[in-house]
């Protein structure tokens, strides 16, 4: 009985790290998605030099595990560049950068899916290249890349939970220590597990309102 | 120069891998005339129109609306654009705009205008079109094939281009909805707008033409009055191109 009392004591502790958590997938995939759109764009339009060192970058990103990624810039990449990082910066930063890969491969797609035809009728209007792409091409793309967004939503609240191996304060690193001050690990784990399938029901349950409110009424798609 | 002359198209020859589409194409159009070009299909007409946008980059030939040349490289093509109306045979409208939007995009972003004023330009061209307000703010899969089509006349003519360029306007449209599209054409060229048509409908061609080119094998092999080019064409190839659709025609009526 004490020692549920102890472990109530960690309660607000536990759940201020789901704060962290969210800070952590919010910032991840903010950077994400400006990566994300910008890498697309230059993989679909760009030169090719430009294509070549993106296609580098993402083979990069997805190709090592986000802990390798985590220590690398931390320990080594941070520190020979001269920035003093703290863990929750180095966080946010690698699960963006890591992020923006996966995402500018999701746009690239949703791009690819748009007629060619759109773009033609955009310069028969008389627009750039630029207003074509825009006003046009991106928030047509914006709307089919949104289900995978919330996909990607869900995979990187869980990366997140590795975060802990810098000793950022989120869920999993409070849970770790509750689990260590109060001696019972199942409680503080099984609650860490339960808050990151919530946070997972309801980001994805706001991101599908969000699709329908996107969705361009008429269209037989969703 | 004629300053009569809205479009000159002189030799004009493009090449896709080792199939030559347009193998020296000229002609010229003056202000208010409307002129139909027809053939059978995969000869060179839809590609002849988008070289005339520069959606297409002609291989030699030079093209001048006016006194601009459009073939000459150092041009502003997107202001050279803005003044051809360009309409395609599958609308192409921009799927994720309103109809109204779709007309409003090019005054925005392409010249600038202030929304209202847009707006209000917008209205009249597509009340022009016959696109009534309760149909404004529905997006373009809410449209019918007729309507759609409508619309896109409507964003090409809210530019207020010197010719409309038409490209098979009707024939991705069901038969009972090919009428209201070929009626706004010909309105539109009846109050003055100079148009180049490419189309398969012999009786509107014949009806609001000046003149009917007719293209094979990439080039103008016959021109000249409607009736005459359909009824009594000069062309062996001609006459068997008309008695082929018009036959089609007659079996499907």
């Amino acid at each position: 009985m004490n020692l549920m009392i102890s472990l109530s004591k960690y309660l607000p502790y536990i759940f201020e790290g789901s704060l962290w958590s969210l800070g952590l997938v919010l910032g991840g995939l903010g950077i994400g998605f400006v990566i994300g759109v910008m890498f697309s764009l230059i993989q679909v339009y760009g030169s090719s030099p430009l294509r070549r060192l993106i296609s580098l970058y993402v083979w990069f990103f997805r190709g090592t595990p986000l802990i390798v990624q985590l220590f690398l810039f931390h320990w080594s990449i941070f520190p020979a560049l001269g920035i003093k990082s703290t863990p929750l910066i180095t966080s946010i930063t690698v699960l963006g950068l890591r992020s923006g890969a996966y995402q500018s491969q999701i746009f690239r797609g949703a791009i690819g899916s748009i007629e060619e035809k759109q773009m033609l009728a955009a310069k028969a209007i008389g627009m750039n290249d630029w207003d074509a792409i825009s006003s046009i091409v991106l928030p047509q793309a914006l709307r089919i890349a949104l289900p995978q967004i919330s996909n990607e939503y869900s995979i990187i609240l869980k990366d997140s939970a590795i975060c802990f191996i810098l000793g950022v304060m989120e869920l999993m690193t409070r849970a770790k220590y509750t689990a260590i001050a109060t001696g019972i690990a199942l409680i503080p784990y099984l609650m860490a597990g339960l808050i990151y399938i919530g946070l997972t029901y309801i980001g994805t349950k706001l991101f599908d309102l969000l699709y329908l409110k996107m969705r361009i009424p008429g269209s037989v798609e969703g | 120069m004629s300053g009569e002359t809205v479009l000159r198209v002189k030799d004009l020859y493009k090449r896709y891998g080792d199939r030559i589409v347009l193998k020296g194409v000229s002609f010229e159009i003056r202000k208010a005339e409307v002129k139909a070009i027809m053939g059978p299909s995969g000869t060179g007409k839809t590609t002849l129109l988008k070289c005339i946008d520069m959606l297409v980059k002609p291989d030699s030939g030079r093209i001048w609306l006016e006194d601009l040349e459009l073939t000459d490289p150092r041009i502003d093509i997107g202001e050279a654009r803005k003044k051809i109306g360009f309409v395609f045979q599958e609308f192409n409208l921009f799927h994720h705009l309103t109809a109204i939007k779709n007309v409003m995009i090019g005054l925005t972003k392409v010249k600038k205008l202030p929304k209202d004023e847009a707006r209000t330009i917008a209205e009249r061209a597509l009340l022009k079109v016959h696109i009534e307000r309760e149909l404004w703010d529905k997006y373009p899969a809410q449209l019918s094939g007729g309507q759609k089509q409508r619309v896109a006349i409507a964003r090409a003519l809210a530019m207020e281009p010197m010719i409309m360029l038409y490209d098979e306007p009707t024939s991705a449209l069901d038969p009972q909805l090919t009428g209201e599209v070929l009626e706004v054409i010909k309105e539109l060229a009846e109050d003055g707008m100079t148009s180049l048509i490419v189309t398969h409908e012999v009786g509107f061609a014949s009806e609001i033409a000046d003149e009917i080119m007719i293209m094979m094998d990439g080039k103008i092999i016959e021109r000249g009055d409607p009736r005459k080019v359909i009824h009594n064409p000069r062309r062996e190839e001609t006459r068997r191109f008309f008695s082929k659709i018009l036959k089609i025609g007659d079996e499907s009526r």
